[in-house]
């Protein structure tokens, strides 16, 4: 059993806030794979199956609909850089290309050394502030090639 | 140049995120005001009605109006919601995080407002995953005003009750989509749903449902507080009041502005965004997300409101102008977007599924040199097969858009990646 | 029932229907993929456009399949624009759809290859690289999924759902990249995964039953009866060129089955096409074997036998036609007793779809036809009693069982009139009959609903009807030897 009896309490709490029960997956979902490894497992998906009453098709058929949710294990800190229209105007190339060089991942794929997945992204509604990248959940903006080997540098 | 302002005026508090200060700068003023002079719920639909407020969240459809779609309450008893979309994934578009960061007190005086017309049971605030901070500071400002008695039972004092709950997305696209995002927040894949029915007789759990872009909901406190009348003053007459402009790309001073619909793209892009970045020219223009049609330089001049932009050939849509200048590549840009919206299409109906890859990968061919004699006027045709309203949803409309529009202003260029692949590939 | 226009001609349109059914109620045929009558409606392949007008709106392509009707609504099938739009939709299904159609079992019945010759669409403009995905992927003993071919309608999903109500296939990934697949490529389980072939409306679902056996367009299908239990599905028979029974198919019948038949019965065509068949007669000779024999010869033999004896006991197997049964009937009383049908053990397939769990599928018939029913205890209780047994019908001699056979005292008399071969030292004499694809007849199933059978093909050489041997039977019965003996 993957979930944990805190995550399972949360996710009772959670589901109070709805009238159906199943309408707490998504943000149950986005809890397993923030606390139970980075990714979401086939052990996430029969508990959660279990939890919300589906069938494990079922769970899996909505998780592997949505771009946030990774099916495989990946790199520990997950690195997306925005590759759509007003981050390629302003240079979102040259920071994946840093990306690329920094972490020695891949677009798509986790670095040997297991310490980062490097992907692109669609856009993130940092449009104005562009290029961008997201690092663990976190925007940076407004960047410089440079910037991107100093953040991904000050990640422990 | 000066114009009212109003929408980010609290915003540029300090702390303008937390209860007190937000409470001190009027937040709340407006819901009070309603409960105060003893506005009926249809009453105040009606002010909605009359301002004349378009939806912001892209396709412009007048909020009133949307409002009282709702089923009479009298004859139907079902549980009624209101889902804020805050999904904001439109290239080029980022005013709702804004709003939803600086002035969340702001967003859920709207959704009050909004729930007490509606006569509504609850609300959920649909926001898109990545959105970080956004999510956190609403829900923090939901504790906030849940504790001061704004939210869940006798809000105010007023008898009225109502429930407002966050939601988190997971990245798609598709559930911006006001179906999509019914779909995705009863905990299903996003796919959205044939209308009829509209989410007014059969939304969230079959329940009756408006959906509304947190902008508009953002509008609605300034409206009831100040009225219709002096809402009217702003913008134009079919595009009434101020919008967040979000003006990106190959400009001095990308960023997002409070402006009046009716402005001028010139004056944005010129007085406001600082002009062409690195004293360059314009080449081509998006008025409002990647889901409107390209425009060329010498239509600068279009008045940025609903009805001047679909005149001048595109669509208002978000209001984010994306800016390309005399360097950047049409086709290149074509191909972006044609690789979003491939990447976005939930799959469920032939033309979008299917047409989106094929558009991806026609346009791919040319800029990697291997375009073919004909794939230009291929690429005009499936485009063609894909709108309009042959699908379940826009998402197909808004794929096949911007690659006519682009061949229509810039068929030049596209030409010239299969006649000279060498000097594309250089 | 609402009043609509289509194609010009006034028809009524039930409006809990979608305008799609309402046009093929009265024959005029939309083409559809999502679309199924018997499931839930999702309106995602766009094929079913349709022009339609209503008061002053100007007429406009909708998806039928998605349209309420209404009122005075016109509808025009073949108009130009939905044509037009059809073939559009046409054109992006096979841009990545394998021409697989050579080597496809879906071949000769694919709307996708009639839809693309009606609308005349059989060229694409694609010249880009197809979806490479996997093509015989194993789900388990019925169904292999080409993965390729589908064209995710997602009938298949929506019929697991629905129907057994066991979600076991989903779609998976988003846009271009789904795919349809189990979780963890389980096999499928349950009674009714044949029926995924049935509903997909191209060669990605198939039978691993029927993979290669036959081209459809060289099948005899004959609408029949499933015999495998007394829920008496309407079904299809499908016979290769007079000889083997390739597959057998549901019938939509909303009386009975719907649009499904189970596993269980659907996979039941082995045993109609072995090989170990009874020739027309054989009869036992002084050396004790059992030779083949003159139909005629035999007969007047069993006659003569049912004349002398005086405690003749008179089985039918439980797959008698309603008509067989009153013929059999007939000759027990002529001979002063009363005829009595096998009735099998209830099996565990019994559920809340389809499947009784009464293996008997004409239970109710035989009974109207004045038999009782008589269990392998009864049986053996009564067959110890008798002097002469006359078993008839096919696969009573399996039910039974050869201890069965070897059970009875051996001065009794014992004829067979069964569709397999049996060389068992009991047997006196046996003549051939035809089985329930080789005849005609009516059972009636749990409810009292009839169903036919009919003959698919021709039963073995020489081979007498069941109806035909028995009344010959009746009519000289009774009689003394002597008048029998020419």
């Amino acid at each position: 059993m993957a979930l944990t009896d805190a995550l399972k309490a949360e996710f009772d709490n959670l589901c109070t806030k709805y009238p159906h029960r199943r309408a707490g997956l998504i943000p149950a979902l986005h809890r397993c794979q923030e606390e139970l490894g980075g990714w979401i497992s086939p052990e996430i998906i029969t508990d959660c199956a279990e939890y919300f009453k589906l069938e494990p098709v079922e769970v899996y058929s909505v998780a592997s609909f949505y771009p946030m949710f990774f099916l495989s294990p990946i790199g520990q800190h997950v690195v997306s850089v925005c590759r759509n229209i007003s981050c390629d105007l302003r240079g979102a190339c040259e920071i994946t290309s840093a990306a690329t060089e920094h972490t020695g991942a891949a677009c798509g794929e986790s670095s040997k050394d297991g310490r980062f997945y490097l992907e692109e992204v669609e856009c993130q509604g940092a449009c104005t502030n562009a290029p961008m990248m997201v690092v663990d959940g976190k925007y940076y903006e407004d960047l410089e090639p440079a910037d991107v080997a100093r953040i991904l540098g000050e990640i422990q | 140049m000066t114009h009212e302002t109003y929408l980010l005026d609290r915003s540029k508090l300090a702390d303008s995120h937390t209860l007190e200060v937000a409470r001190a700068d009027g937040a709340y003023g407006a819901l009070q005001k309603v409960f105060e002079s003893s506005m009926s719920p249809e009453s105040v639909v009606g002010e909605v009605k009359k301002s004349g407020l378009r939806g912001r969240g892209g396709a412009g459809f007048p909020t009133g109006l949307k409002w009282s779609f709702m089923p009479n309450h009298e004859t139907d008893s079902r549980t009624r919601y209101m889902a804020v979309n805050a999904d904001e994934s439109e290239p080029g578009t980022c005013k709702d995080r804004i709003l939803m960061r600086e002035d969340p007190h702001c967003l859920i005086e709207g959704c009050l407002i909004a729930a007490f017309a509606m006569r509504l049971d609850a609300v959920y605030i649909y926001v898109r995953g990545e959105y970080r901070l956004p999510y956190d500071r609403m829900q923090a400002a939901l504790d906030e005003a849940r504790a001061a008695g704004i939210i869940g039972d006798n809000i105010l004092g007023s008898g009225y009750s109502c429930e407002i709950h966050m939601h988190k997305g997971a990245g798609a696209y598709i559930c911006g989509e006001e179906t999509g995002l019914m779909e995705s927040l009863e905990g299903k894949r996003g796919h959205p749903r044939p209308k009829p029915p509209f989410p007014a007789g059969f939304g969230l759990w079959g329940q009756p449902t408006t959906v509304n872009n947190v902008e508009s909901i953002f509008n609605v406190p300034f409206i009831l507080a100040r009225g219709a009348d002096w809402f009217r003053t702003m913008g134009t007459e079919t595009s009434p009041g101020n919008f967040l402009c979000g003006i990106s790309g190959h400009v001095e001073r990308p960023g997002v502005y409070e402006v009046p619909l009716g402005i001028s793209a010139r004056t944005i892009l010129e007085d406001l965004a600082g002009g062409i970045w690195k004293g360059r020219s314009l080449k081509a223009w998006f008025p409002g997300g990647s889901s409107t049609g390209v425009l060329p330089a010498d239509m600068l001049d279009t008045p940025m409101d609903h009805d001047s932009v679909k005149a001048a050939g595109s669509m208002f849509g978000t209001g984010a102008m994306i800016i390309l200048d005399e360097t950047a590549s049409v086709v290149r840009s074509a191909l972006i977007l044609a690789r979003f919206y491939e990447h976005e299409s939930c799959g469920q109906c032939s033309q979008c599924r299917e047409g989106t890859e094929w558009q991806e990968q026609i346009i791919n061919r040319m800029l990697s040199g291997q375009g073919k004699s004909g794939d230009v006027e291929l690429l005009v045709d499936l485009s063609k097969g894909m709108f309009p309203g042959k699908t379940i949803c826009a998402l197909s409309d808004a794929a096949a858009i911007p690659v006519l529009a682009a061949i229509k202003h810039f068929r030049g260029e596209f030409e010239a990646c299969i006649s000279s692949p060498e000097e594309i590939l250089a | 029932m609402t009043k609509i226009i289509v194609n010009g001609r006034e028809v009524e349109a039930d409006p809990q229907k979608p305008l799609i059914a309402a046009c093929h109620e009265h024959g005029e045929h939309v083409p559809h993929y999502c679309y199924h009558p018997g499931l839930s409606v999702v309106g995602s392949c766009r094929i079913c456009q349709v022009e339609v007008k209503q008061g002053e709106m100007p007429a406009r392509v909708v998806a039928a399949c998605r349209t309420p009707v209404a009122e005075g609504m016109v509808v025009n099938t073949e108009s130009q624009g939905a044509h037009d739009s059809r073939r559009e939709c046409l054109e992006f299904l096979l841009k990545n759809h394998p021409l697989d159609c050579p080597i496809c079992d879906k071949a000769g019945e694919c709307t996708l290859q009639d839809y693309s010759f009606q609308e005349a669409q059989a060229e694409g403009r694609t010249s880009e690289p197809r979806r490479k995905l996997e093509k015989r992927k194993d789900l388990g003993d019925v169904i292999l999924l080409d993965q390729e071919r589908c064209i995710l309608c997602s009938r298949c999903v929506r019929f697991m759902d629905e129907v057994p109500k066991s979600p076991q296939l989903c779609i998976s990934g988003r846009g271009s990249h789904s795919v349809v697949e189990t979780w963890q490529d389980a096999p499928l389980t349950g009674n009714y995964q044949g029926n995924l072939a049935d509903v997909c409306p191209v060669g990605a679902l198939t039978l691993k039953d029927f993979r290669f056996q036959a081209r459809v367009w060289n099948l005899t299908r004959v609408p029949s009866t499933c015999s495998e239990c007394s829920r008496g599905c309407s079904i299809s028979v499908e016979v290769l060129r007079d000889g083997e029974v390739k597959r057998m198919r549901p019938r939509p019948n909303e009386d009975v089955n719907g649009y499904w038949m189970c596993d269980h019965g659907r996979f039941s065509e082995g045993e109609l096409n072995r090989s170990d068949r009874m020739g027309p007669a054989a009869m036992r000779n002084d050396a004790g074997q059992l030779k083949a024999a003159d139909p005629h010869d035999a007969l007047r033999v069993v006659r003569n036998l049912l004349s002398i004896q005086s405690n003749a006991l008179f089985l039918a197997s439980p797959y008698l036609t309603l008509e067989e049964g009153e013929a059999f009937s007939q000759l027990a009383k002529s001979c002063s007793t009363q005829a009595a049908f096998f009735s099998p053990e209830p099996n565990e397939l019994g559920d809340d779809v389809l499947h009784t769990g009464d293996p008997c599928p004409n239970r109710r018939g035989l009974q109207e036809a004045g038999l009782k029913p008589m269990d392998s205890e009864e049986w053996a209780a009564a067959s110890a009693a008798a002097d002469c047994v006359l078993l008839v019908g096919e696969r009573l001699l399996d039910m039974l069982g050869d201890e069965a056979l070897d059970a009875l005292p051996t001065a009794q008399r014992l004829v067979v009139m069964e569709c397999r071969t049996s060389n068992h030292p009991a047997i006196d004499i046996a003549m051939g009959v035809p089985n329930r694809v080789e005849r005609s007849g009516t059972w009636i199933n749990v409810d009292g609903t009839p169903g036919a059978i009919r003959a698919a093909r021709s039963a073995p050489q020489g081979v007498r009807t069941i109806v035909d041997l028995l009344e010959s039977l009746t009519s000289a019965s009774g009689q003394p030897e002597e008048a029998l003996s020419s």
